[in-house]
């Protein structure tokens, strides 16, 4: 039988009296809480002891005699108790261990994995630590008391010399309530705005959800929704999610400022127009160049003539198009340059949304070849394969799902074999622009990947946490480790309790804010086949949100 | 399992010559009968001396007549002239013996009295099938014609970039294929795949070809061989067997004649194929009738007594 009594460490230096605190007789253990001292009158701890537990009903006083000289006698003091609670007929030798605990630090902290709700006591029992926590961290009414009150009792414990509290912090939750007023009565401003009747007409929808700024800013009015809430946060998890929230906003908004401050000075903005239509130039001509390599016999490939000059005829009047509308559009460059880079005030997170879409708008000449290339390729295998089936004698069973033998007729046997003659000979051809395009789009596909990942990571990373966990390691508690402080045989097992904080990484994983987060929607071998196969592919998936 | 050797464990008497069973004993009284329900005295796997009595040999084997299996081989022998013949065709256009317009009216000229003799042998016999008519042949004579006229100038350009040492091998690949998985038996509807592999073959070397009309005339040459013709002589051999075999000789000699005149070599290894293929191969076949010796059941269990340990 061993008995393990928490015993806080402010308490070590405290005058004589009586130890209040909390037995777990699930566990055999006390954790003393606080010390009242001499003189004290038992009616007056009794109404205080009950007062105490009418609010939290954790705490129960257990009577005994604190001496400062004599741990001894403490020790016998609470074996004796324990006796008396428990009658047992054998006479065992009982082992004490004394765990001293640092109480500001435990009160503070947060035990992960963190349990929400209240957890049945009979089914599923609660580990001995975090009954432990709990009772600490419940206590609160307890601590109210400090030395320099004016009541009948005086009492020890970790706020003794007088309770704790930060100005900033005082300021700041006076400053809440107007805040979130404030940002309550901006958002529903904006939702009206948002709920126009002639936003809701088709073609906008679909290019709202297409566009990854109209994506960002949505994401956003329903965190500021979040925020905007006057209740204060209930439980550990909705802390942190509010605070995670406003810090990576603030860190958002100053990087933005930053991207702005340098931005507008030195004539920033015009440099980049006068670059970006040079840039538009430049590529369309390498693409003209590709085209015409294509146009010849690449890499000493087979290609059939006539559809090689059709094709690269085609694709290269589209670029003189594109380019046109390049030179169309350069005046207005600046301008747009210029009003688009004050999007950066409401966050980095929005410049880089916005350059996305305008890298996305820039290069659809390229995802146009894609897409022409792609679906001339799927057709031409489509057809390649029906044809196969046919050269065999074969035929698809729709209803089967299967291939079943056919007997076919003079006129579909003969029409048939001299298109399968034609595609299979036309197939290098295509398959070699297919490729070129494919690999173009691709390389689009990525740079936008890039840029949706750092979003993505701004986002979500829990700044708040991480900070916590780096100045503050006790808040977040993933155990406990002993030291040993005193063994002899013969005393009781003196250990001293200090906290054990989470990984960084377990951090992240518990505290990362969920977002709209792309990740690939297929894995490499859907991928492949898909490539192989000829449909068209869009590698990032949006995680659709409640609002959608 | 040899001829002549099922006598292991039994022996054969040797002043009798009769074979006895494992026991070389006289049994008991109880004769032993060969049923499978009844308790007899017997071990399980007893057999007396009517050991594979029952046994029957070669039983449904056919007898071949040298003759018959000619004729019949002439139809491969047919086929491959065919090839020949085509490939002459192909040979001559390349070289511009033969005009293109040339071609195509003689192709016409053929088709029209091959289908006049087709409708003649068809009206003589009552087929059980719904007889296609006139109308819907000429709907696919003009699609076979509309199409391939359409095509021609797109297939003309088809191999333009391959090598010829390629499209030769792959036309000689797809009509060695045709004339593996010709249905020689049914030639009437022809096989999926010897045609397809027949008209691949055709319009790889039909672009090679000079011109687009040249390509037509060839293609349609190549329905006309490929398609058609084998459906004319089953026709032939269904109603007029006699004059079936002297139109495949006839057109084993223009073979070898025509591919003669342009290629001497492949004249002799035509003729070579087709005198293996017609003459030689059978009189193999019947001279290997009489090495056989199959053995059908009923089968009766052996015991063996032999010690098998050191085999």
């Amino acid at each position: 039988m061993v008995l393990k009594i928490f015993f806080p460490q402010c308490c070590n230096r405290a005058d004589s009296g009586l130890l209040v605190g909390r037995w777990i007789s699930s566990q055999d253990s006390a954790v003393v809480l606080a010390v009242i001292h001499y003189p004290f009158i038992p009616g007056h701890v009794k109404q205080y002891i009950q007062q105490v537990s009418a609010e939290q009903t954790s705490v129960s006083a257990q009577v005994c005699i604190r001496d400062t000289f004599s741990p001894r006698l403490c020790l016998s003091c609470i074996v004796m108790t324990f006796e008396s609670q428990k009658e047992q007929e054998e006479e065992e030798e009982e082992k004490v261990i004394f765990v001293h605990y640092e109480q500001r630090k435990v009160m503070l902290s947060q035990l992960h994995p963190i349990e929400n709700g209240v957890p049945d006591p009979i089914t599923a029992p609660l580990s001995e630590l975090r009954q432990m926590f709990q009772t600490v961290a419940n206590s609160q009414p307890l601590f109210f008391l400090d030395r320099y009150d004016d009541g009948p009792l005086k009492s020890t414990h970790w706020q003794t010399e007088g309770r704790e509290a930060s100005i900033i912090v005082e300021l700041l939750k006076q400053a809440c309530i107007p805040l979130c007023m404030l940002i309550g009565w901006l958002l529903s401003i904006w939702t009206w705005i948002c709920n126009i009747r002639i936003f809701s007409l088709y073609p906008l929808r679909f290019l709202s959800s297409k566009l990854s700024t109209c994506v960002q800013l949505s994401y956003r009015t329903e965190y500021m929704r979040l925020l905007s809430s006057p209740k204060p946060a209930a439980g550990h998890t909705q802390f942190m999610r509010k605070a995670n929230i406003v810090v990576s906003f603030l860190v958002d908004v100053a990087l933005g400022m930053l991207l702005i401050w340098w931005l507008y000075r030195d004539n920033h903005i015009t440099m980049l127009a006068n670059t970006l239509v040079p840039a538009a130039d430049h590529v369309a001509k390498e693409l003209d160049e590709l085209l015409q390599w294509l146009m010849g016999a690449p890499a000493g490939l087979k290609m059939n003539r006539a559809l090689d000059q059709v094709l690269g005829r085609f694709f290269l009047y589209h670029i003189h198009l594109w380019i046109s509308y390049i030179h169309l559009m350069s005046p207005f460059i600046e301008g747009i340059l210029w009003y688009g880079g004050l999007s950066a005030c409401l966050g980095l997170t929005f410049a880089l949304s916005l350059l996305s879409d305008m890298v996305a708008l820039l290069t659809f000449h390229i995802y146009c070849f894609y897409v022409y290339g792609a679906r001339l390729y799927c057709l031409k295998i489509y057809g390649l394969s029906s044809l196969w089936r046919l050269f065999r004698g074969k035929k698809w069973n729709v209803l089967r799902q299967r291939v079943d033998s056919c007997s076919y007729d003079m006129d579909q046997l003969f029409i048939g074999t001299l298109l399968f003659t034609v595609l299979l000979f036309l197939l290098p051809t295509t398959a070699l622009y297919y490729l070129v395009f494919t690999l173009l789009r691709l390389l689009v596909v990525l740079f936008q990947g890039v840029l949706h990942l750092s979003v993505d990571f701004i986002n979500s990373f829990p700044l708040f946490a991480m900070s916590l966990r780096i100045t503050r390691p006790y808040r977040l508690a993933e155990g406990v480790k002993f030291r040993v402080l005193c063994e002899e045989p013969g005393t009781a097992l003196h250990l001293l309790m200090e906290i054990n904080p989470l990984k960084c990484s377990a951090v992240v994983q518990t505290y990362r804010t969920p977002t709209y987060s792309c990740y690939p929607k297929d894995s490499w071998a859907a991928l492949v086949k898909k490539l192989f196969v000829g449909e068209l592919i869009y590698p990032w998936r949006h995680k659709t949100t409640k609002t959608d | 399992m040899t001829g002549g050797d099922y006598s292991i464990g039994a022996e054969q008497n040797p002043i009798s010559g009769r074979l006895m069973g494992p026991d070389s004993a006289p049994g008991p009284a109880v004769p032993w009968r060969k049923v499978l329900w009844e308790c007899q005295p017997f071990p399980d796997n007893y057999v007396d001396q009517r050991f594979l009595e029952e046994l029957r040999r070669n039983e449904g084997i056919r007898q071949y007549r040298y003759w018959a299996v000619v004729k019949e081989a002439g139809f491969v022998g047919e086929r491959l002239s065919c090839v020949a013949i085509f490939i002459t065709i192909w040979l001559y256009i390349e070289q511009g013996l033969l005009s293109p317009e040339t071609l195509l009216w003689t192709s016409l000229v053929c088709a029209l009295l091959g289908y006049g003799l087709h409708q003649a042998l068809t009206s003589q016999v009552e087929s059980g099938c719904e007889p296609r008519t006139r109308l819907a042949d000429l709907q696919s004579a003009t699609i076979f014609l509309s199409f391939t006229f359409g095509f021609s100038p797109v297939l003309k350009t088809l191999t333009e970039s391959v090598s010829t040492d390629t499209v030769y091998a792959m036309s000689a690949f797809m009509l060695l294929a045709h004339l593996v998985s010709f249905p020689y038996a049914h030639p009437s509807p022809p096989g999926s795949f010897s045609l397809n592999a027949a008209l691949f073959a055709s319009v790889c070397l039909a672009s090679r070809l000079p011109g687009a009309l040249h390509t037509f005339a060839m293609l349609s040459c190549a329905l006309l061989v490929f398609a058609l013709w084998p459906c004319l002589l089953q026709r032939l051999r269904e109603n007029a067997p006699s004059q079936f075999t002297g139109v495949c000789v006839g057109v084993c000699i223009g073979g070898v004649g025509g591919l003669g005149s342009q290629w001497p070599g492949g004249a002799v290894l035509l003729a070579l194929a087709l005198w293996s293929v017609t003459l030689f191969c059978p009189l193999l076949l019947v001279r290997l009738q009489r090495q056989k010796d199959n053995i059908h059941g009923p089968w009766d269990e052996a015991e063996i007594h032999e010690d098998l340990s050191r085999l």
